[in-house]
């Protein structure tokens, strides 16, 4: 995992990583436990109802939003500013994280706790923070075992799923100093024991926010653990922050978020807390008064409003489109190398990062479809990774062989004699090919059907 | 859709979220219940920050209670609606309310009245205008996570135990 706020300009290695995942049998069952109970689970919390209506209004409202964004974005601010908010505008990673710091300086918090947010992670804020001195402590439990290994998360909604058991008593034992033990439910406990102590003593709690209200100023976070209720109510100051694309109109949209995002997320009809939050608090007995500062992140999103490929932002990050994919259902979040995995996470690393960094990204994918199908927010993902491949071809990115196949190719079908020749030819060439790389992705390949298809319907 | 339909949806999606619900008719029967669910265990500390006439009612032993909110291992408190589409209850700041208190503890037990379930997310939504208070939180079943292998754990920062009480 890089962490840093320049972003590196060599490509993503998917194809090594995609084979390091596939050689781990342990992350290969964990992972397909994974996409196959939230896939039935989505399911089973979606039959019956009118989804496909829902999507229909979810995604015009999100295009409401983006045909408009700058205006609710402005509408946003100053409605958290009239309810006592402090709002601030950071147009890239490096001036977000830098107003995050200012902030905890001017208050000399030293102990932070967080609330799971990946636009952090984006950003590569605890890094930053680190390297200010500030121990951030995630509280989210799959982000706090990244965080004591060391990783970055795999998956959306369960960030650590990448771990087994064993894998976190282990890393609990070592990193924590507890007596070793791989039962879920006593692993948990301990880490609510480690974890309740940081949210007493924090002086700062900071998060994303699933949506941001714009008529109200409001942010809207869902968790399933309590950590967001906590980390915005324990310390004395809730720093938020929020990605410019996370804007829906009115309290009066909540109900259809509130419906399609745990649904598609865990399949569940609403996650076990949910916050909406407006505005500082007034001072209220011993928890003094609350310094609400939301720190709007633009970090690419005006670039891509203004991109063929603007619809990328409906996205709502329930990570569905991960669980549907064959290829992530393969090779898991690691793969991907950037913040954000699967299907959404290739197109939008390529947008934010370039596609220098993230061409490798977009060979991870089969175009079946699968994951604009239970998209909610029916964001185009395969319209939007065709695109991006075609752009990869421009820019030529792709392998000389490949190119140089593809000429060979466009090259023959023009001329049908040369078009004949070259089936004559490969039938002798091609079986002597897949024996000499039999050990190879070639000796994989099918072999040609004894008649051709032009000759099957005629 | 009439108040009974309403009440048996509510108590039935608070249920498949993992809350035990039961029904009292009056302030009478709700202190019979809490002093059964307040019996249930040695060494427990019970907030109850009695801002509500019905928590204000509530009997509570007055050895087991404690104004520490923090070190409290029971939370008992009035929401002030409920959603019965999705079996969720719902707090705000307004009145002085600490929302970290129904999750410090490890069993949160809530009263809630008839009159203020809400049929639909939309029924709540609509009554909150542009101008809702400082901060609204959702509690649907007790806290839990997935994130150690998929196995649903209760507990891991709010309340293992959820108890509903509808008057």
């Amino acid at each position: 995992m890089s962490a840093k706020n320049e972003i590196p300009t060599h490509p993503i290695p998917f194809r090594a990583l995609a084979l390091r995942s596939l050689s781990d049998p342990e992350l290969r069952a964990t992972l397909s436990l994974v996409v196959e109970t939230f896939t039935q689970k989505r399911q089973e919390a979606l039959a019956g109802l009118p989804w496909e209506e829902w999507r229909e209004r979810l995604s015009s409202l999100r295009l409401q939003i983006l045909n408009d964004l700058p205006a609710f974005v402005h509408l946003f601010a100053a409605r958290a500013r009239a309810v006592g908010a402090t709002v601030h505008q950071a147009l890239d990673a490096k001036s977000a994280c830098e107003i995050v710091t200012s902030i905890l300086r001017e208050r000399e918090a030293r102990r932070v706790v967080k609330s799971k947010s990946m636009i952090s992670e984006e950003i590569h804020l605890n890094q930053h923070l680190r390297e200010q001195g500030i121990e951030a402590i995630e509280t989210d439990l799959g982000e706090y075992i990244n965080q004591l290994a060391g990783h970055g998360p795999s998956h959306l909604i369960v960030p650590a799923i990448h771990h087994n058991r064993r894998r976190i008593g282990q890393l609990f034992a070592h990193k924590l100093n507890v007596p070793y033990t791989e039962d879920p439910v006593e692993l948990t406990r301990i880490a609510r024991k480690f974890l309740r102590e940081e949210f007493l003593r924090a002086q700062a709690g900071i998060t994303g926010a699933n949506f941001a209200v714009a008529e109200t100023g409001s942010l809207v976070l869902f968790t399933n653990e309590g950590n967001g209720r906590l980390v915005t109510t324990l310390p004395p100051l809730h720093l938020a922050l929020v990605s410019i694309d996370k804007m829906i109109p009115s309290t009066g949209d909540l109900p259809l978020v509130v419906r399609l995002l745990p649904r598609s997320a865990t399949g569940q009809i609403l996650t076990s807390y949910l916050s909406v939050i407006t505005g500082a608090r007034e001072a209220a007995g011993s928890w003094g008064a609350h310094e609400l500062h939301i720190v709007l992140v633009d970090n690419g999103r005006s670039r891509i409003l203004a991109s063929p490929y603007r619809e990328m932002l409906k996205c709502i990050r329930c990570g569905a489109c991960s669980n549907a994919c064959p290829i992530y259902r393969l090779v898991g979040g690691h793969a991907y190398g950037s913040t954000y995995p699967g299907p959404m996470g290739a197109v939008l690393t390529a947008l934010l990062e370039g596609m220098e960094r993230a061409h490798p990204l977009l060979d991870g994918s089969t175009l079946c479809g699968a994951c604009a199908e239970v998209c909610p927010a029916k964001v185009p993902l395969v319209t939007l990774l065709r695109r991006l491949r075609e752009q990869k071809v421009e820019a030529r990115l792709t392998p000389w062989v490949e190119r140089a196949a593809m000429a060979g190719w466009a090259c023959a079908v023009r001329f049908p004699l040369l078009y004949r020749l070259g089936k004559v030819a490969a039938g002798v060439v091609w079986p002597v090919a897949k024996r000499i790389g039999r050990n190879t992705v070639l000796g994989r390949m099918p072999d040609f059907a004894p008649r051709f298809f032009r000759r099957r319907i005629w | 859709m009439n108040r009974d339909r309403i009440i048996a949806d509510f108590a039935f999606n608070a249920t498949r979220a993992g809350a035990e619900v039961v029904r009292a008719k009056d302030t009478e029967e709700m202190n019979r219940i809490l002093s059964l669910l307040l019996r249930e265990r040695d060494s427990i500390l019970i907030y109850c920050p009695g801002l509500t006439e019905l928590e204000k009612a509530a009997s509570i032993p007055p050895l087991r209670l404690t104004m520490d909110y923090k070190a409290a291992t029971i939370c008992v408190e009035e929401a002030e609606a409920a959603i019965a589409e999705t079996g969720t209850l719902i707090y705000s700041n307004q009145g002085g309310r600490l929302l970290s208190a129904g999750l410090l503890a490890s069993h949160h037990v809530v009263m809630i009245r008839e009159e203020n379930i809400h049929e639909a997310l939309d029924d709540f939504f609509a009554h909150l205008g542009d101008s809702p208070p400082a901060y609204l939180a959702f509690e649907t079943g007790p806290s839990r996570t997935a994130d150690i292998e998929l196995q649903i754990t209760l507990g891991v920062h709010g309340p293992e135990r959820l108890t509903i009480i509808l008057l």
